[in-house]
């Protein structure tokens, strides 16, 4: 192994989400080189370390892609080649774009192949018996809910996961869920999202007339609005003013319809993909950031939140009780209780200046000691260079 | 009233009614053996498709790429012009009374063309989306215009559409809506009751009856049949369950239906804990849903949105104990404390005591309220009635509404 091991970091698509945006870059610029393989969606401007290794998602693209891939494989390593085809066609449903995916991975063949989502990891189990290291994210729906109802996915999981290299679980609480499907305990490290908070404004502006709270997060079942929207039907009753804002449910029917239903079409607003500065606006200013989700790794938005010095609220889901300690450094209630979260925000509101401060100030501490950019980074490193010194070639059979 | 003359009635559809769909045939038969002739404009058709006895009309297919589009396009901007000139200008004049814009108009003769080659008496859509843009149809065929609504059209998809509804409540129509619910949330958008008939649905009495062999399961047995969706309140349902479970009572669960929230709702049951209690047993033939509705403890339909609900009226007729919600048109299907037990929606809790009421009530206390539903829907809710009920709505004088 070289001094300067080379780790691609592979969410499918270029760019990524936030979190994995923030991944690449922090290594990046910590002088790590890394790969980004996958179809391109935006242009993208990396540090010089970062190879971005992509094709359009069209036609013309994915076939030059694949077309230049299958010359270089072919001149240079047809055995590698013959033995990849060979897999693939044992294991992809779409065996074309499979080689196009698989082939750039194979000539550069990276020290350690870093998968985002557990859903893909069936496709690239392969890069094992190439001597690549793999590591696996454990992130959101792909291990706390979707293997539930799927039980051809949690098979998937329970046959894959004890052969991979090393899993980056994103809280405690996930790591659990992971070696339920047989994820070797030793090989999890847990590695918070990290923030740079130089990016982030403290300065908390004082401008809410009335009690504004406010959620962010996409439109989705787990996201527990329908709970948040029930409590709100409770806060009306209880005669509270108020104004509650959720960012990128815009236009959800079933969000709609009990806003009418409940009539809170005066007190709650639904908005739809705005850019990340107002968004860290609309954070800002309210009194207080709501979680009601059902499950969740750890929320960024929640260390946004904490970050940006606004109080935070969450229903105790998945990771989020690491972050959180109620009335400490925030509130938790339990999940699926409309009342839990009326009464708790009734409580919020009625804090004193100096209470909310304190809170506030512990909240900001929380994520300077444990989610900083650089501890992400470094976290990430350390799981990188165990894997690599492991002895042999993985865990592959 | 008299018949003068064999009525023709054009029913806008979607696609020609599946064989579940139950509400749309019954109707289309008991008005043909009412001696109506009845004309089915669809968008998707295909040769060799059940006809149910009527002429099918399918409207023009545009997701063939943009060469065919144009093809197709000028072909019935021909027919428009050379076959049904005089229908053709009317509907170009009347969109343009509503100041539609030129454009718009080319655009709606193009797609709703389909819809003028028929001469009718009425001219019926079967749900209220499908009238969209086309609220000039009729008066350009000469032809009586009605709307059904049906509780998502009505509910939902003014939400989702605002507004979608405005120029067809400025013209002439004559509603039908499953309830009176519905009837008063039109009157919300300034229809007069007098253009709006109840009609709720029917259910065949004969198949679904309380008089079948099957034996309660031993044990408690609740069950479900919808689709797996929100509006369906499956959530809350399964929330009132998990209370139930905590306070020591074993019961099973049955789901009946499938849908694209099945990710949602068992990861419910498994965070609730309800994995040894809940079945999602998907889709089941109409025989199969009988032998469950017979075996069955409680029915339940906790339901945050519907229009009226067929499947209630199922389990009334089969003499299930039947706890709904009060969703818009659940309270006149069920009525409290008679035939069912209406229990306000989204609150689990209120369920789960209701649900631990009726099932301490005494033998007896059961069997006078699964009479008085098996009783209830025998006389109120059968295909016969239905049937004259709409004959009715389209034999009506103009002056009668």
């Amino acid at each position: 192994m070289t001094s300067k091991p080379t780790i691609a970091i592979y969410s499918g698509d270029i760019p990524g989400t936030t979190f994995i945006e923030r991944l690449v870059l922090g290594m990046a610029h910590s002088g790590q080189r890394v790969y980004r393989f996958g179809f391109l969606k935006a242009p993208v401007a990396y540090p010089k370390t970062v190879k971005v290794v992509g094709y359009r998602n069209t036609k013309i693209g994915k076939g030059l892609h694949l077309l230049y891939y299958t010359l270089l494989l072919i001149l240079f390593r047809y055995k590698d080649k013959r033995q990849l085809d060979k897999v693939l066609k044992e294991t992809a449903t779409h065996l074309t774009l499979a080689k196009v995916k698989a082939y750039p991975v194979l000539w550069h063949r990276p020290d350690v192949f870093h998968v985002q989502w557990a859903k893909d990891l069936n496709n690239w189990m392969w890069v094992q018996r190439f001597g690549m290291k793999l590591v696996l994210s454990l992130r959101g729906a792909h291990i706390n809910y979707s293997p539930i109802a799927d039980a051809e996915l949690a098979a998937m999981y329970r046959a894959h996961f004890p052969k991979v290299d090393g899993f980056h679980a994103v809280s405690k609480a996930i790591a659990l869920e992971a070696e339920g499907y047989g994820a070797p305990k030793a090989r999890i490290a847990v590695v918070y999202s990290g923030l740079n908070l130089k990016d982030l404004e403290v300065e908390k502006p004082d401008t809410a007339s009335v009690f504004e709270i406010v959620s962010v997060g996409r439109s989705h079942w787990i996201k527990g609005y329908p709970y948040a929207l029930d409590a709100c039907k409770q806060l009306k009753h209880a005669g509270i003013p108020f104004k509650y804002t959720i960012v990128g449910a815009a236009h959800d029917i079933e969000l709609l319809y009990q806003i009418k239903d409940l009539g809170l079409e005066d007190e709650v607003v639904l908005l739809g993909q705005i850019s990340f500065d107002s968004v860290q606006l609309l954070i800002r200013k309210a009194s207080v950031l709501l979680l009601p989700s059902l499950k969740e790794g750890i929320a960024n938005v929640v260390l946004e939140a904490m970050a940006l010095g606004t109080l935070v609220l969450s229903t105790d889901c998945g990771g989020m009780g690491e972050v959180i300690n109620d009335g400490v450094n925030g509130f938790l209630v339990p999940i699926r209780s409309p009342k839990a979260i009326a009464d708790k925000l009734i409580e919020i509101r009625e804090l004193s200046a100096k209470a909310k401060k304190d809170i506030i100030n512990k909240a900001y501490n929380t994520v300077a000691e444990q989610h900083q950019l650089e501890q992400m980074v470094k976290g990430m490193q350390a799981l990188y260079g165990e894997v690599l010194n492991t002895n042999g070639k993985g865990h592959y059979g | 009233m008299k018949r003068s003359k064999k009525i023709k009635i054009g029913l806008v559809l979607i696609a020609v009614p599946g064989y579940s769909e139950t509400f749309f045939r019954n109707k289309i038969q008991g008005l043909q053996a009412q001696g109506v002739e009845v004309v089915l404009f669809v968008n998707h058709f295909k040769q060799g498709m059940d006809r149910l006895g009527c002429k099918v009309v399918c409207g023009p297919n545009f997701s063939k790429g943009a060469f065919k589009t144009v093809i197709t396009s000028l072909w019935i901007l021909l027919k428009a012009l050379f076959v049904t000139p005089g229908k053709t200008f009317r509907y170009y004049q009347l969109e343009g009374k509503d100041g539609v814009s030129f454009k718009a108009r080319i655009k709606h003769l193009i797609r709703h063309h389909f819809l003028l080659t028929e001469s009718v008496d009425w001219l019926h859509f079967g749900f209220g989306m499908l009238a969209i843009d086309r609220e000039h149809v009729a008066g350009a065929i000469g032809a009586k215009m009605a709307v059904s609504f049906r509780g998502a059209d009505l509910y939902l998809s003014p939400l989702k559409h605002p507004g979608c509804y405005d120029r067809l409540f400025t013209k002439q129509v004559k509603y039908h809506v499953l309830s009176a619910s519905m009837q008063e949330t039109l009157a919300g958008y300034g229809i007069s009751k007098e253009v709006v008939r109840v009609i709720p649905p029917a259910i065949d009495v004969t198949f679904f009856d309380n008089t079948h062999e099957e034996e309660a399961l031993p044990g408690l047995h609740f069950l479900t049949v919808a689709r797996l969706h929100w509006k369906k309140g499956l959530e809350y349902t399964l929330e009132a369950l998990a209370l139930i479970k905590d306070q020591g009572l074993d019961f099973h669960y049955h789901i009946i239906g499938e849908g694209d929230q099945y990710e949602r709702l068992v990861f419910a049951v498994h965070q609730l804990g309800l994995q040894d209690c809940v079945s999602f047993t998907g889709k089941l033939s109409p025989k199969a849903v009988k032998a469950h509705l017979a075996q069955t403890t409680v029915y339940l339909q906790y339901s945050i949105q519907e229009g009226f609900c067929n499947a209630v009226l199922e389990a009334q007729a089969m003499g299930a104990l039947c706890m709904v919600s009060d969703a818009e048109g659940l309270p006149e299907n069920v009525m409290h404390g008679h035939t069912g037990w209406v229990v306000p929606k989204r609150q689990p809790h209120l369920l789960a005591q209701q649900l631990q009421k009726v099932l301490g009530l005494s033998d007896p206390e059961k069997t006078v309220i699964r009479n008085n539903a098996v009783s209830r829907v025998r006389s109120h809710f059968n295909i016969e009635d239905q049937e004259q009920a709409f004959f009715k709505f389209y034999n009506e004088a103009e002056s009668d509404y």
